[in-house]
């Protein structure tokens, strides 16, 4: 019984500290610390494929950037559109995009994988820059109206309040990430482990391989959507640069490896690291991509477990060393 | 009845032939062993049977119904479990979870998402019987990579069979074994197997004849032979083309 | 000559052109996967890499010639370099590993190149008596895609001479198609890598030389062309040099006849064809190795 009690204080805290934060860090970290949230999310939905299912998904903006984008336009088009809708369309947009996808993709593996998400990335980042009549081209779109968060009759929070907007942000994003992690520890989460490890024995032992990917795809699309469709409403802009471009494609990466992809939490330390990095970077100077490209180097030699991989490492040589102590009554 | 049957399989790789009109039977219920020299065709029979290639003539049916070119998650659902020559299990997943993959097959659970599956008290115990009974219950927590060549094996082997199939088929389990880890690894494959049908490829001659029931012998991509045990180490041909490789070993 | 036929014929020069210097950024690419099964994410930023040099060797000695001599050659370098260093270190992490590593040598060649030169595109004049147009049979040719297609043609032509009629040819193609095979002969197989990659960088760099006067230098320059070159090593086949001239040459018409007359939906049919090809035929159209 106190086990379970300690077990929920850190979540306790943490909670508290989220409550407060905005109130005893400003208008500026308030907005940092939705940015880390909407990259945390897009990051953990990029290592469903990378971590748990062993694909590298190298156009995972395009489910983001669809997310992002027609959230943008809905909102733009349709009078009135309420807040939570225009949160949901942007991950069935993604969602939509991988079922799409699916059946090409569903097939491949390993660089082809690689090959095939790059290119439809690369495609739907060109399609977004010709199409102008409906993405707007290289300008995007922006200036839409954010609806306020309401029950009818009740309450209505104004979103463009940036305090407001941040719990907004932070309520949804938890809750995704709580989906997500729930998912992977249910019996359909353990087989994508298991594509991970082997495919083919995975088929062998009665599962469709091909329906099994789907899911985990539109699963990953679905949440990477969401995160897009966030970032749309916190932006008030949505355009090529930053959303749907390579270099978007490669920070959930980045994400995910600096955190450690063998571990759920992993892309979300990675997403905190690498912008409290770029906060502390900019002051010195202005590129951080390449600060970016090297620390992606140096961890990919060095430390491919990432920060959560190496904390495991260290913290079981030290339990197996507490451990040879105790039994054999000696330090080793 | 003939648990399995194939009619005039023919298949080649690209012009190179491997099988040619083979009509094997096994009938249910019996241990029965597949054997001849390396590059007789007993994986590609494997392969065919168990729906990784689809044989370019010929049919295949499995409890009477045809089951010619069916993908291999079919024939597991439909009670046909296989084991492969090279280890396949899923390396860093523990014992434990390897196991319980099979056995969440076997109870239909494929798309769940809605339980926590640490928490299906049933799978758990279950899982852990089967752990028990292939003497892998020492090794539960660890990773497969980091298992002992034999107890890899049997996991390979108990992989095979943990989605309970009517029909084990067994490519080379003792491959590669010590003595003594064959002496063991025969004694749960004939514990497992109990009620069963098995279909063993197999090198080791002792296996073999402590074994089966009967034996198909391959040679060339053909059918020499068909028999008992005693029959077949009697059959001339049989030792002319095969048994005198062996007693040279 | 009619007008619409003058734009077919000069389309199609510039579909040449651009085929053939897809083919020298391709043929490197294919030639590194066949051999190492890397696919070289980064390929193109040497494309890029070069023709910067280029631009700075212009800056410094005004001499084109000198550029398309130099500038190559330390884009092959800086390969060779990456490949020793930083490749070589994560080949035994896998496949996966070195398409990362790959990712990060792209990222960091495009930042590096932002760092130095700037975001804005640079202005590469065509060298003097390669500027203007050849009357030949009532047509005008611009001499500067000729000199690229020329050019091309030439250092192909000398590259088949290596590949096919030498021995170090012989054991370039046999690694390409077989590492281990030429390993297990005795053939010190980490030089011929090195030698490969440094020869696919240099051709990467002499096409990214050829084209900084004809597609301007700028930090985006590697895009277009890197994703044409994934296209033609797929569809033509990973390790295949036929496979990819024909694709590349294919590829080049297309594009300028695409973006000529559907320019909305050229680089769509592309992709659409290129995914296609590698759902179906993984190893691409032309392509054997495993």
């Amino acid at each position: 019984m106190r086990d379970k009690l300690y077990k929920w204080i850190p979540w306790v805290v943490l909670f508290i500290v989220l409550i407060i934060y905005p109130h005893v860090a400003g208008i500026y970290y308030t907005n940092f610390f939705v940015r880390f949230a909407i990259y945390a999310l897009f990051a953990v939905s990029l290592n469903l494929l990378l971590g748990y299912m062993g694909v590298l998904s190298f156009g995972h903006a395009m489910f983001f950037g669809t997310g992002a984008y027609m959230t943008a336009i809905v909102l733009t088009h349709i009078e009135g559109f309420p807040l939570l809708p225009a949160v949901l369309v942007g991950g069935v947009t993604g969602g939509v995009l991988a079922l799409i996808l699916s059946p090409l993709l569903v097939r491949v593996s390993g660089t082809a994988f690689a090959m095939l998400t790059l290119a439809f990335g690369q495609l739907i980042f060109v399609a977004a820059l010709k199409f102008r009549e409906v993405t707007g081209g290289e300008d995007g779109v922006g200036g839409y109206p954010i609806p306020p968060l309401s029950i009818p009759g009740i309450i209505s929070i104004d979103m463009k309040d940036q305090v407001s907007f941040y719990y907004f942000a932070v309520v949804v994003v938890a809750i995704c990430l709580y989906i997500l992690w729930y998912y992977t520890k249910t019996p359909f989460g353990s087989l994508i482990v298991g594509i991970r490890d082997n495919a083919m024995r995975v088929s062998y032992l009665g599962f469709k391989l091909s329906h099994t990917k789907a899911i985990n795809l539109i699963v990953s699309g679905v949440f990477a959507g969401i995160a897009g469709a966030i970032f749309a409403l916190f932006q008030n802009l949505v355009s090529t640069i930053g959303v749907l471009d390579i270099g978007n494609c490669f920070l959930p990466l980045l994400m995910a490896y600096i955190g450690g992809i063998g571990s759920f939490f992993g892309p979300i330390v990675g997403s905190a690291v690498l912008h409290v990095l770029e906060f502390l970077v900019i002051r010195f100077t202005e590129r951080i991509g390449l600060v970016n490209g090297v620390i992606f180097i140096v961890v990919v030699l060095f430390a491919p477990m990432g920060l959560v991989g190496l904390l495991r490492m260290v913290k079981e040589r030290w339990f197996t060393r507490s451990a040879n102590q105790m039994s054999t009554g000696t330090s080793s | 009845m003939n648990i399995l049957e194939t009619k005039g399989l023919y298949h080649d790789f690209s012009g190179l032939e491997v099988l040619f009109n083979i009509n094997f039977q096994v009938e249910e219920g019996e241990r029965h062993a597949v054997i001849g020299p390396n590059g007789a065709g007993k994986t590609t029979l494997f392969n065919v049977i168990t729906g990784t290639y689809t044989p370019r003539r010929g049919k295949v049916f499995f409890k009477n119904k045809e089951i010619t070119g069916a993908k291999p998650h079919r024939l597991a659902r439909i009670g046909m479990g296989r084991s492969f020559q090279i280890t396949s299990t899923f390396s860093r997943l523990t014992t434990f979870q390897n196991l319980r993959m099979g056995i969440l097959s076997k109870r239909g659970i494929r798309f769940n998402l809605f339980r926590k599956l640490d928490k299906m008290k049933t799978i758990t115990n279950e899982t852990d019987e089967v752990l028990k009974r292939i003497n892998l219950d020492g090794e539960r927590d660890i990773p497969a990579s980091l298992l002992s060549y034999g107890k890899h094996r049997s996991l390979e082997v108990s992989l095979a069979m943990s989605t309970d199939p009517e029909l084990v088929m067994l490519d080379e389990p003792t491959a590669g074994m010590s003595k003594d880890e064959t002496h063991t690894a025969v004694e749960l494959i004939r514990r497992l197997t109990e009620g069963k049908t098995m279909v063993i490829i197999e090198h080791d001659m002792d296996v073999i004849f402590s074994l089966a029931d009967r034996i198909t012998v391959l040679h060339l991509g053909e059918i020499l032979a068909v028999g008992t045990p005693n029959e077949i180490r009697e059959n001339q041909a049989v030792k002319d083309a095969y048994l005198g490789e062996m007693e040279e070993e | 000559m009619s007008p619409t036929a003058v734009l077919y014929v000069s389309q199609a020069i510039h579909g040449l052109a651009y085929g053939m210097l897809l083919f020298l950024v391709a043929s490197g690419l294919t030639m590194i996967f066949g051999m190492m099964g890397i696919l070289n994410i980064a390929h193109a930023s040497f494309y890029m890499l070069s023709a910067y040099f280029c631009y700075q060797v212009l800056q410094m000695t005004g001499n084109f010639w000198l550029g398309l001599l130099i500038a190559p050659v330390v884009a092959g370098i800086c390969g060779i370099l990456a490949e020793r260093f930083l490749l070589r270190t994560v080949h035994k992490q896998g496949h996966l590993a070195e398409l990362l590593l790959t990712v990060g040598i792209m990222v960091i060649i495009l930042e590096t190149v932002k760092l130095f030169w700037g975001t804005e595109s640079l202005v590469v004049k065509i060298p003097e008596h390669l500027d203007g147009l050849l009357n030949f049979a009532g047509l005008s040719y611009p001499i500067y895609r000729l000199f690229i297609i020329g050019l091309s043609s030439f250092i192909l032509g000398v590259m088949a001479l290596i590949l096919y009629k030498t021995r170090l040819g012989k054991i370039v193609r046999a690694a390409v198609s077989d590492a281990d095979m030429v390993n297990a002969l005795g053939i010190n197989t980490p030089l011929v890598f090195m030698l490969v990659f440094g020869m696919g960088t240099w051709l990467a760099g002499v096409a990214g030389v050829a084209a900084g006067p004809l597609l301007t230098v700028f930090p985006g320059m590697a895009d277009q062309i890197g994703m044409d070159a994934f296209v033609v090593v797929v569809v033509g086949g990973f390790g295949s040099l036929i496979g990819a001239f024909v694709v590349a040459l294919f590829l080049g018409e297309l594009n300028a006849y695409g973006i000529q007359f559907i320019p909305r939906l050229a680089p769509i049919l592309m992709f659409a064809f290129m995914a296609i090809v590698l759902a179906f035929k993984p190893m691409g159209l032309f392509g054997e190795r495993e």
